[in-house]
């Protein structure tokens, strides 16, 4: 339209409207409307509205309703305020009674307060506490992997492959026993394998919670060792673009890192987000050596796009993780005499000189999700939640080969999963919160056959049906009760080759005749269907000692279905030279948990001292079974099976204010766990482990400097899998120990931060980072690290952070 | 009003879950291993004798066993074949002529002495060391023992006189029984 008629137009309005005004005769129009929320479309009570330069002012009632009389004809200012709105200035030309119905905006601090208390209901147990990564720690962890970002919760650790394959452990558990969910679905990705590193970018969250229990029922039953909860920001409901940038540069490894995210936010509730994280980094160093190809590259994309509203919202978003990770070059070994070689080597046996490029062994994981969501909140504030997600997860390992077959995956996997989870939640009173849904999935695994090499996983189809109804009763602050159960069944139909010699020799001819399908050569084409039914559930109380001590108390029930790998794996580990068979007559795993929680909280010192007892029956695990000869020499087998196991630890935290400007934390966790049936301690549990961090700000500067102090004894409970084999020494065969079972000496860690926020502009907040870790270049070698038999972990890093947030 | 829309969204959330059906699977194809070495072939000549030839076979119980006379030079040839598919025998023997800079071929003796140096159809790598697959032997002692035969990967070393001191990783490892008679 002309720009011209308009302002013609606008501008005989105002005419008319004035010479109404100078002229008018009348004076007993009325105007009136209601004011109602812009977002919920609830009525405001109590808003002011006044016509500006007047005495003329009313009130609107509980119904938004307001009205003011005996107004001349004219052109008027209406102001309508209200205290936690803004404000609202309104041109109006009466000529006779009028209706003007108006929509205020809550405060954006009050809104964002509505939506945060809404995300303290997301706690996802009141009686079983969970530890918190909040913003700034995601940042400045930003460049490590999710599982080194959390190993500052106490009960948290890390389960390592080398340097850039990381695991995250939760009360020593790991893989399947550790569910991650990020926006509200479970990520499925491959996540038996201990070498698998989960493929997700922590950068695009905003909060990440750790739960120590299978306390979350709505999102799995089967996690024994806990939850790890990745949630996104909140979006504002104002119209802003904001959005921050993190640049970490980084001497070991000589590598660097960016992650950047913008998002705009619109007032009507309308959002989108980009987010982009990459990372080069090339071969690490060992205090003394080069880890020979350790080097990682990684690039992820998130987008985003919705609207979040208080009574209803959706959000569509796509995310892409890609990760390529060398394994270090001296660990692809061929056989027990190549391990024992390497055991009795106190330096890797191969180091090059330091490189980028990535060769065999490596791996390279690709992760696609694709998710929809919407909720809505009916009039009884009980509220609807659907998620729909369909992720991509494909898998490629790559070992050194002979005839240039480098290039050629050994292993290459495709796991499609579908999941669904609709969910209604309500209230009854203020004391009650009920939630209840429903859970399904699809999971469809491809192996592909032109590797090579015989598959390790075959190709499967999994489904799951859950069921769940969780509640809180809340009648005071004071105290709390949770409860809630859940009941699944998993179908597991998958199609594999076996050796006939194997099936034979294992036994399954006898066991399982009706899952032979037909036989190729010396193959033999199987067809495993199974079926798992599962309950879990879960209750425990809150209770408020005084203002300043909180008491928890909490029982779960978990029960977990054999994972592909457990149940199928067929193949041969090159880094620890083992051979690796499932068992198809594995049950389901079930685990009682008693977790308890003292914890105080004052001014000079708060600690939490969280105890927990824990008996699995049929807990799954991996042992040696015996040797094989091959034409490599003979192997060891591991086979998968079960037992009982007594679980017990406790994790204890505190921080200290030593003077205004100084803190101290202290964090500390055991794990005692034993097998009940050959009464051997479990393998790879976390020895005792303490962390002490000081730190010092002071309280007008804009600074910190932060020291920390870990040390992680010996654990001297692990389980003998040492094993004998047969060595020509000078002419005469001699027997030989290989000693996989020992654990390394205990150490300890030094790393400093110094953190400084610079003047900008209001708008831009920068802050710049200066990180050492192991700042006195400990030799280590850490029990937890599959590595451990040929290197030592990483040396000193100096690492520089910059984060801009505008 | 209230149980319809209840009704409405309790039904769209079962509904929701024929997103998941999916077809049958297909049958999966069988693997074509790979770099499979399945047998190893072992051939001594010495002048004047019959030649002897050993197989050792993965998956074979009897391992075949072998007679050697002392202070007598033998002319011994080491191949390895992928014999997965009888009718199609692949001599992986040729891959490692063809990469020999990054195999190598080598022996260990437990109960009796043994010298063994580089044949003279032996194959070399690009430095001029040998892969050992064409060696000559002579025992310099008579008695029972094993004979280790070895190919080596990507060898750290090329010019090592011991198992260890090659590095590398062990693609082949196998033990034969051996008697040196007088």
């Amino acid at each position: 339209m002309n720009k011209g008629i308009v302002q013609y137009f606008f501008a005989s309005l105002f005419f008319i409207g004035l010479s109404s005004n100078l002229y008018g005769q009348s004076c007993a129009f009325s105007l009136s409307g209601r004011i109602m929320d812009l977002h919920d479309e609830t009525p405001i009570f109590g808003a002011l509205v006044s016509i500006e330069g007047t005495t003329f002012f009313t009130q609107t009632d509980a119904s938004g309703f307001y009205e003011i009389r005996d107004l001349c004809a004219g052109t008027f200012t209406l102001v309508i305020s209200h205290v936690e709105c803004n404000s609202l200035e309104k041109k109006i030309n009466l000529r006779g009674d009028e209706i003007f119905n108006f929509e205020l905006e809550h405060h954006i601090n009050e809104l964002d307060e509505i939506i945060l208390s809404d995300s303290k209901l997301d706690e996802i147990s009141t009686s079983v506490k969970e530890a918190r990564l909040d913003k700034d720690q995601i940042k400045q962890n930003s460049s490590q992997s999710l599982a080194e970002a959390l190993s500052a919760t106490a009960g948290a650790g890390v389960l390592q492959t080398g340097t850039s394959i990381t695991k995250p452990m939760i009360h020593g558990m790991y893989g399947s026993r550790v569910g991650i969910v990020a926006n509200g679905i479970r990520l499925r990705d491959q996540e038996w394998g201990a070498d698998h590193a989960p493929n997700i970018d922590f950068n695009a969250f905003e909060s990440i919670q750790v739960v120590k229990g299978a306390a979350g029922l709505k999102y799995g039953g089967d996690t024994a060792g806990g939850l790890i909860v990745l949630s996104p920001s909140k979006k504002a409901l104002k119209d802003s673009l904001y959005g921050s940038t993190t640049l970490n540069v980084e001497t070991n490894g000589r590598g660097s890192s960016l992650t950047t995210q913008l998002t705009h936010s619109y007032l009507k509730g309308y959002y989108w987000s980009v987010h982009v994280t990459g990372k080069r980094f090339g071969d690490f160093q060992a205090p003394h050596y080069n880890l020979s190809n350790t080097g990682l590259k990684e690039g992820n994309l998130a987008l985003k796009i919705g609207r979040t509203k208080i009574v209803k919202g959706w959000e569509l978003n796509y995310t892409r993780y890609e990760n390529e990770a060398g394994i270090l070059r001296a660990a692809h070994i061929g056989n027990i005499q190549d391990l024992y070689t390497a055991l009795n080597s106190e330096v890797p046996l191969r180091i090059n000189p330091f490189t980028y490029a990535i060769q065999a062994p490596k791996q390279r994981g690709t992760h696609q999700n694709l998710q929809f969501s919407f909720y809505k909140t009916t009039s009884s504030n009980a509220k609807w939640e659907w998620k729909y997600s369909y992720q991509v997860n494909q898998r490629k390992e790559f070992d050194v080969r002979r005839g240039s077959r480098s290039e050629l995956p050994a292993i290459d996997l495709k796991l499609q999963s579908q999941t669904v989870l609709g969910s209604y939640s309500w209230e009854k009173g203020y004391d009650w919160n009920f939630e209840a849904g429903i859970n399904g999935l699809l999971e469809d695994n491809f192996s592909n056959p032109n590797t090579g090499v015989k598959r390790l996983i075959p190709d499967y189809l999994k489904y799951e049906l859950g069921t769940f109804l969780v509640g809180t009763y809340q009648p005071s602050n004071g105290f709390s009760w949770d409860w809630g159960v859940r009941l699944d069944g998993v179908f597991m139909d998958a199609q594999k080759y076996y050796d006939q010699a194997d099936w034979q020799g294992r036994g399954y001819a006898q066991l399982f005749p009706r899952f032979e399908v037909q036989k190729f050569g010396t193959q033999l084409l199987t067809n495993p269907r199974f079926r798992f039914f599962n309950w879990s559930a879960q209750t425990g109380v809150g209770v408020s000692l005084g203002s300043e001590v909180e008491s928890n108390f909490a029982y779960i029930l978990s029960q977990r279905a054999p994972n592909p790998s457990e149940l199928f794996s067929d193949g041969l580990h090159h880094s620890i030279a083992a051979i690796e068979y499932g068992n198809l007559s594995l049950r389901s795993e079930t685990s009682h948990k008693v977790l308890m929680r003292v914890s105080k909280n004052s001014e000079v010192f708060s600690w939490n001292l969280e105890p927990y007892i824990s008996k699995i029956f049929d807990y799954i695990f991996i042992a040696p079974t015996g040797l094989e000869q091959t034409l490599r020499g003979a192997f060891p087998v591991w086979g998968y099976r079960s037992t009982n196991v007594f679980l017990a630890g406790v994790d204890f935290n505190s921080k200290i204010t030593i003077h205004k400007n100084l803190n101290l934390d202290l964090i500390a966790s055991y794990t005692y766990a034993q097998d009940q049936v050959s009464q051997n301690p479990l393998i790879l549990i976390p020895p005792f482990n303490t962390l002490q961090r000081l730190k010092y700000r002071p309280q007008k500067g804009n600074w910190y400097f932060e020291v920390s102090h870990q040390l992680y004894v010996k654990q001297n409970r692990f389980p003998n899998s040492d094993f004998q084999f047969n060595l020509i020494e000078k002419g005469t065969i001699v027997s030989k120990t290989v000693d996989i079972s020992e654990s390394p000496e205990g150490f300890q860690k030094w790393d400093a931060v110094f953190s400084l926020e610079l003047n900008g502009s209001n708008k831009i907040k920068k802050q710049l980072r200066f990180i050492v870790q192991n700042l006195t270049n400990a030799d280590y070698r850490n029990y937890l690290n599959r590595m451990r038999f040929y290197a030592s972990e990483v040396g000193r890093n100096f690492q520089i952070q910059f984060t801009l947030n505008y | 009003m209230k149980t319809l829309q209840h009704t409405k969204y309790a039904l769209f959330y079962l509904f929701s879950f024929f997103l998941l059906l999916s077809c049958e699977k297909e049958t999966p194809e069988i693997v074509e291993e790979q770099e499979l070495i399945t047998t190893v072939e072992l051939q001594f000549q010495a002048s004047g004798e019959a030649p002897q030839t050993i197989r050792w076979e993965a998956n074979q119980t009897n391992v075949p066993t072998v007679t050697l006379k002392a202070n007598t030079a033998y002319e011994v040839a080491i191949a390895f074949l992928d014999e997965s598919d009888p009718a199609d025998v692949e001599d992986i023997t040729e891959e490692v002529r063809e990469e020999a800079d990054e195999h190598q071929v080598f022996f260990e003796f437990s109960g009796v002495t043994v010298d063994f140096t580089s044949g003279s159809s032996d194959t070399l790598d690009s430095d001029g060391n040998p892969v050992f697959l064409h060696t000559v032997w002579n025992a310099t002692s008579t008695g029972t023992g094993i004979i280790k035969a070895y190919l080596i990967h990507e060898p750290t070393s090329k010019t090592s006189t011991t198992r260890a001191g090659f590095g590398g990783e062990t693609d082949v490892a196998i033990e034969i029984p051996f008697t040196v008679v007088e």
